[in-house]
C-alpha cells in the first residue's frame, strides 16, 4: 500500500525547500548569464545574509523577513562594490580565473565573518520558528512556507525588473550577446556590475529567510549553499532562469525523497550525484541551450 | 645532472640537519614538506595538465586511511598500506579522470568538488570501512630496525624524502616526452591531438601520478597524526589549501608550489595559527591579488620575464 | 598511382546546417590537390572531417588502404597525416624547439634523436636559428613556418595546409610556394585550401572547387578558374 499522505508530506517539504534553493539558485545563473562568472562565493553571501539578520535581530530585535527591507539593498552595494573593484579587473582572463579569484573572495567573506562573530553556530528564535500549521493531513512548517512565499514575491520582482523595464531588458541584451549589447549603445561594464549586486542581493535574502530554520556556520555553510547553488544552476542551465527555479524545485524533492525513501545519511549526497548525471551526461542541463562539450 | 637536480640535493642535505639544529620546530616543519609535496604532486594534474582539482583531499584521506584502517583493525604493516594506498588512489584517479576529463575548465573543477564530496559523505557515513564519523586512531606501529615511527623526527624524515620525492618527479617529467605531451595539451588540445597526441591519455597519467603522490603523503600524515577523522582529512578545505598553495606559488613550474607552501605555511606561523581563520583569510586575499595580478604565481611570473628578457637580450647581441 | 586518400560521400551536418554535402575526392600519392571556394563554401569544414576534427554525418575515408573513418585526430596522425591550422596555433609557453620537439616525439620517441629530428625540420623551414625563441613573440610569416614545422615533424605522408599562403608579402609568398613545391619532390602527398590563385596554379595537380557546401567544379587548375560557374560563385550572380 503506498502511503499517498506521508508521500504528498515529503513532495510539499521538498517543494517548499526547493523554493528557498531556487531563490539560491537563481542569482548564481544570473550573474553567470551576464558576466560568464561562475561565482564560488555566492555561498559566502547566503550567510552573509543570514549574520545580517542576526546582527539586526541582536541588536535591534528585527525579525529576519522585517531586515530583509534592509538587508537586500545593503547587499546590492556591497555586490556592486566588489564587482567594481575586483571582478571588473578579469575581463580578459581564462574563465577558471573567475572561478579562483571568486574562491579567495569566499575565502575572504567567509573568515572575515569567523572573526567577528566567532564560529559558534548562531541562529534567530522566532515564536514562529518551529509551528507548523496543516492543509488536510499534510503538516507544513510556518517557515518554509513564509520562505516560500517570500522567495514567490522576490522573483516575481526579479521578473518584473527582467521583462518590463528598461533595465532588465539592457540585461537580457548584454546576457544574449554581448558585442550586439556594446553596439546598441549599452554600457556592459555597468550592468556587470548591477547584475552582481542583484546576484549578491537575491543571495542575502535566501540567508534572511532561512535564519530562522537553520543555523549560520561562518566557513563551513558557505561552501555548501554554493555547492547547492551550483547544483540547481548545472540542473536547469547556467545562464536559464526559469530553468534555475525549476532545478531548485527539482533539488528539493529529490533530497526530501532520497532522504525518506533510500536513507537519509546521504541526503546531500543525492542532489551531488543528479548534478554529476547532468553535468556529464547533458551539460546544458534539464532545459538549457548553452553547451560545453569538448 | 641538471640544476634543478643539484639543487634538491643540497637542499635534502641541509634539510637532513635541520632536526638537530631545530629539534624544537619540528612538527611546523613536518607540515609545511607535507604541503610542499601535496602541492606539488596536485600540480602535476592542476599545473602540467591544465586540470584544476578542487578535490584532492581524498587521495590524502584514501593514502591516511589505508595506514590508520590497517594498522588498527588489521594490524597490517604501513609500508603494505602505503602501497595500497597509493594504487587504490591511482586506481580511483583513474575511474574518475575517465568519467569526468570530456568536462572543460571550470566544469571539471565543479565535478570534483562534487566527487570528493561525495567520497566524505561515503566515509562519514561507512564506519565498517573507516571507523564512521568517530574516526581512527593509530596505536602502535611496528619498528623497523629499531626506528620509532611515531618519533617527530622519524615523522620529519619520512616527510622530506616525500617532498623531495615529488619534486624529484616533477624535474624527471619536466626533461621527459611526458612532459612536453603535457605542456602541449595543456596549452591548446587541438594543436596536441594534431602533433598526434591522445589528450585523455596524458591527463589520465597526470592525475594518477598526483593521486598517488598524494596518497603517499597522506599515509605519512596519518603517522603523524596517529589520528583521523573523515571530516577533517577529507573536507573541501583541505582541497582547498592544497591548491591554492600551488596556484599563488607558480602552476607548471618545478619549485612554484614548493613556494607557495613555504609561504604560506610561513605567514600562518608568523601569525601563530596554521589552519585557522587568519590563515584562510590570507590564503583568499593572496589567491585574489596573485590571480588578478600574478596569474603565473610568484615563481612563474619572474621566470617567464627572466626567459624572456634573456632571449631579448640575446637576439640583440 | 596508388591512392593517398579517398573520402565518399562526406556529408557534414551541425544542428540543422549541411556545411558539406555529398562530397567525395580522391587524391594520388605525391600529387597536390588544390581546393578552393568562397568563403563559407564548407572547405575548412571538409578539412576538419577529412583530419578528424569534427564528426562526419555521413560517408567513408580511406588513408591508403586503411578505413579511418571512425578514428580519432590523434590517431590519424598516427597513421601517416599531417595538418596545419588556418589560425596557428603554437604552444606560446614553448621556445620553438620545444614546439617542433613536441611533434618529432611522435615517430622518435627517444629525446636525443627527437631533438634531432625537430632542428632538422627547424632548418627545413629556416628558423633554425632562434630555436630557442620563445613561440609567443614572432611575426605572422614566422609563426606559419614554425606550424609548417610543427606538421613536418610528424613524418606525414599526406599533409593538409590550410590557407598557407594568406596575408604573405611577395617575397615570402614565393619562397612559401617554393617550399611546398620542394615538399613535393619528397613523394608527400598535399591537400591545400586556398585563396591565392597563383598558389593553386602553379602547385596543384588537380583543383576541387566548392560552393555552399558541395563540389561545384573540379579538374585542371586553368580549366578550372575559366568556368563559369566558379567565376560566379566567387564574385555572385551580376
Amino acid at each position: 500500500m503506498f502511503d499517498y499522505v506521508s508521500f504528498l508530506q515529503n513532495l510539499s517539504n521538498g517543494l517548499l525547500i526547493g523554493g528557498v534553493y531556487a531563490l539560491i539558485g537563481v542569482g548564481l545563473t544570473l550573474v553567470f548569464g551576464v558576466m560568464k562568472t561562475i561565482n564560488f562565493a555566492h555561498g559566502d553571501f547566503v550567510v552573509l545574509g543570514m549574520y545580517g539578520a542576526v546582527l539586526l535581530y541582536t541588536l535591534f530585535g528585527w525579525d529576519p523577513y522585517l531586515s530583509l527591507v534592509l538587508a537586500m539593498p545593503v547587499a546590492f552595494f556591497i555586490g556592486v562594490a566588489i564587482q567594481r573593484v575586483v571582478l571588473s579587473r578579469l575581463v580578459n582572463a581564462p574563465p577558471e580565473s573567475s572561478l579562483l579569484v571568486t574562491l579567495g573572495l569566499a575565502l575572504v567573506i567567509g573568515n572575515i565573518l569567523l572573526l567577528t562573530f566567532g564560529a559558534e553556530p548562531k541562529s534567530v528564535n522566532t515564536p514562529y520558528s518551529s509551528s507548523t500549521f496543516s492543509i488536510g493531513e499534510i503538516s507544513l512548517s510556518v517557515i518554509l512556507v513564509l520562505a516560500g512565499i517570500a522567495t514567490l514575491v522576490i522573483i516575481g520582482g526579479l521578473y518584473i525588473l527582467l521583462n518590463r523595464t528598461e533595465l532588465g531588458r539592457a540585461i537580457r541584451a548584454t546576457s544574449e550577446n554581448r558585442l550586439g549589447a556594446e553596439l546598441v549603445g549599452i554600457n556592459t561594464r555597468r550592468i556587470e556590475a548591477i547584475v552582481f549586486g542583484i546576484g549578491a542581493s537575491l543571495a542575502v535574502a535566501a540567508g534572511v529567510a532561512l535564519i530562522p530554520l537553520l543555523f549560520a556556520t561562518p566557513t563551513f555553510s558557505g561552501a555548501i549553499f554554493t555547492l547547492k547553488a551550483f547544483v540547481v544552476t548545472v540542473l536547469g542551465g547556467l545562464g536559464n532562469i526559469g530553468a534555475a527555479i525549476a532545478g531548485g524545485l527539482l533539488l528539493g524533492v529529490v533530497e526530501v525523497l532520497g532522504a525518506s525513501y533510500i536513507t537519509s545519511d546521504y541526503r546531500d549526497a543525492y542532489g551531488l550525484v543528479v548534478f554529476l548525471l547532468v553535468l556529464l551526461l547533458r551539460p546544458e542541463g534539464l532545459f538549457g541551450k548553452t553547451v560545453n562539450r569538448v | 645532472m641538471n640544476k634543478h637536480m643539484i639543487a634538491l640535493l643540497c637542499i635534502v642535505i641541509a634539510g637532513a640537519f635541520y632536526p638537530l639544529l631545530f629539534p624544537g620546530y619540528l612538527s611546523i616543519a613536518i607540515t609545511l614538506l607535507l604541503f610542499v609535496g601535496w602541492a606539488t604532486a596536485w600540480d602535476i594534474l592542476g599545473g602540467w595538465a591544465g586540470q584544476v582539482s578542487l578535490g584532492h583531499a581524498s587521495f590524502v584521506g584514501l593514502g591516511g586511511y589505508f595506514v590508520a584502517v590497517g594498522a588498527t583493525h588489521h594490524g597490517l604493516d604501513p609500508w603494505w598500506t602505503i602501497a595500497m594506498g597509493m594504487a587504490s588512489a591511482a586506481a580511483l584517479a583513474f575511474a574518475w579522470g575517465k568519467l569526468t576529463f570530456k568536462l572543460t575548465g571550470p566544469y571539471f573543477t565543479l565535478s570534483t568538488i562534487a566527487i570528493a564530496e561525495i567520497i566524505r559523505l561515503i566515509s562519514i557515513n561507512e564506519g565498517w570501512l573507516t571507523g564512521g564519523a568517530t574516526g581512527v586512531f593509530i596505536f602502535s606501529l611496528p619498528e623497523p630496525f629499531g626506528v620509532d615511527l611515531f618519533a617527530r623526527e622519524t615523522n620529519f624524515y619520512l616527510a622530506l624524502a616525500f617532498a623531495a620525492l615529488c619534486i624529484f618527479t616533477v624535474i624527471s617529467i619536466s626533461r621527459s616526452k611526458f612532459g612536453y605531451q603535457l605542456r602541449a595539451v595543456r596549452e591548446d588540445e587541438s594543436s596536441a591531438m594534431a602533433s598526434g597526441i591522445n589528450p585523455a591519455t596524458i591527463k589520465l597519467k597526470a592525475f594518477m601520478i598526483s593521486a598517488g603522490l598524494t596518497a603517499l603523503g597522506g599515509g605519512i600524515y596519518a603517522i603523524f597524526l596517529s589520528f583521523l577523522e573523515p571530516h577533517f582529512i577529507f573536507f573541501l578545505l583541505l582541497s582547498v589549501q592544497i591548491a591554492l598553495t600551488a596556484i599563488i606559488g607558480g602552476r607548471g613550474t618545478i619549485w612554484g608550489p614548493a613556494a607557495g607552501a613555504v609561504l604560506i605555511i610561513g605567514s600562518g606561523e608568523v601569525f601563530r595559527t596554521t589552519f585557522a581563520e587568519a590563515n584562510m583569510l590570507i590564503y583568499g586575499l593572496l589567491i585574489m591579488l596573485v590571480v588578478i595580478f600574478m596569474p603565473r604565481g610568484i615563481i612563474g611570473e619572474p621566470v617567464r620575464y627572466l626567459i624572456r628578457r634573456t632571449y631579448a637580450k640575446r637576439a640583440q647581441s | 598511382m596508388p591512392s593517398a586518400l579517398r573520402a565518399k560521400d562526406i556529408t557534414v551536418k551541425f544542428g540543422g546546417v549541411v556545411a558539406v554535402n555529398n562530397v567525395s575526392i580522391d587524391v594520388n600519392q605525391g600529387e597536390v590537390l588544390g581546393l578552393i571556394g568562397p568563403n563559407g563554401a564548407g572547405k575548412t569544414t571538409l578539412f576538419n572531417a577529412l583530419t578528424g576534427f569534427v564528426p562526419l554525418t555521413a560517408g567513408r575515408i580511406h588513408l591508403a588502404d586503411t578505413d579511418i573513418t571512425t578514428l580519432p585526430p590523434y590517431k590519424r596522425i598516427r597513421a601517416g597525416m599531417g595538418r596545419t591550422f588556418q589560425t596557428e596555433r603554437p604552444f606560446e609557453e614553448l621556445t620553438l624547439v620545444e614546439n617542433v620537439l613536441v611533434a618529432a616525439f611522435l615517430k622518435e620517441p627517444r629525446r636525443k634523436q627527437a631533438e634531432r629530428l625537430a632542428m632538422q625540420v627547424l632548418e627545413q623551414v629556416g628558423l633554425a636559428d632562434r630555436y630557442d625563441q620563445p613561440a609567443l613573440d614572432l611575426n605572422l610569416a614566422r609563426r606559419r613556418r614554425l606550424e609548417l614545422a610543427k606538421a613536418l615533424a610528424v613524418k606525414p605522408k599526406l599533409l593538409f595546409l590550410d590557407e598557407m599562403m594568406a596575408g604573405l608579402n611577395p617575397p615570402a609568398l614565393r619562397e612559401m610556394i617554393e617550399f611546398v613545391r620542394n615538399l613535393t619532390s619528397l613523394n608527400i602527398t598535399i591537400i591545400m585550401v586556398e585563396h591565392i590563385m597563383e598558389a593553386i596554379i602553379e602547385l596543384s595537380n588537380h583543383v576541387v572547387v566548392m560552393a555552399e557546401g558541395s563540389v561545384i567544379a573540379e579538374g585542371l587548375p586553368n580549366e578550372v578558374i575559366k568556368n563559369p560557374k566558379v567565376v560566379t560563385a566567387y564574385l555572385g550572380e551580376d
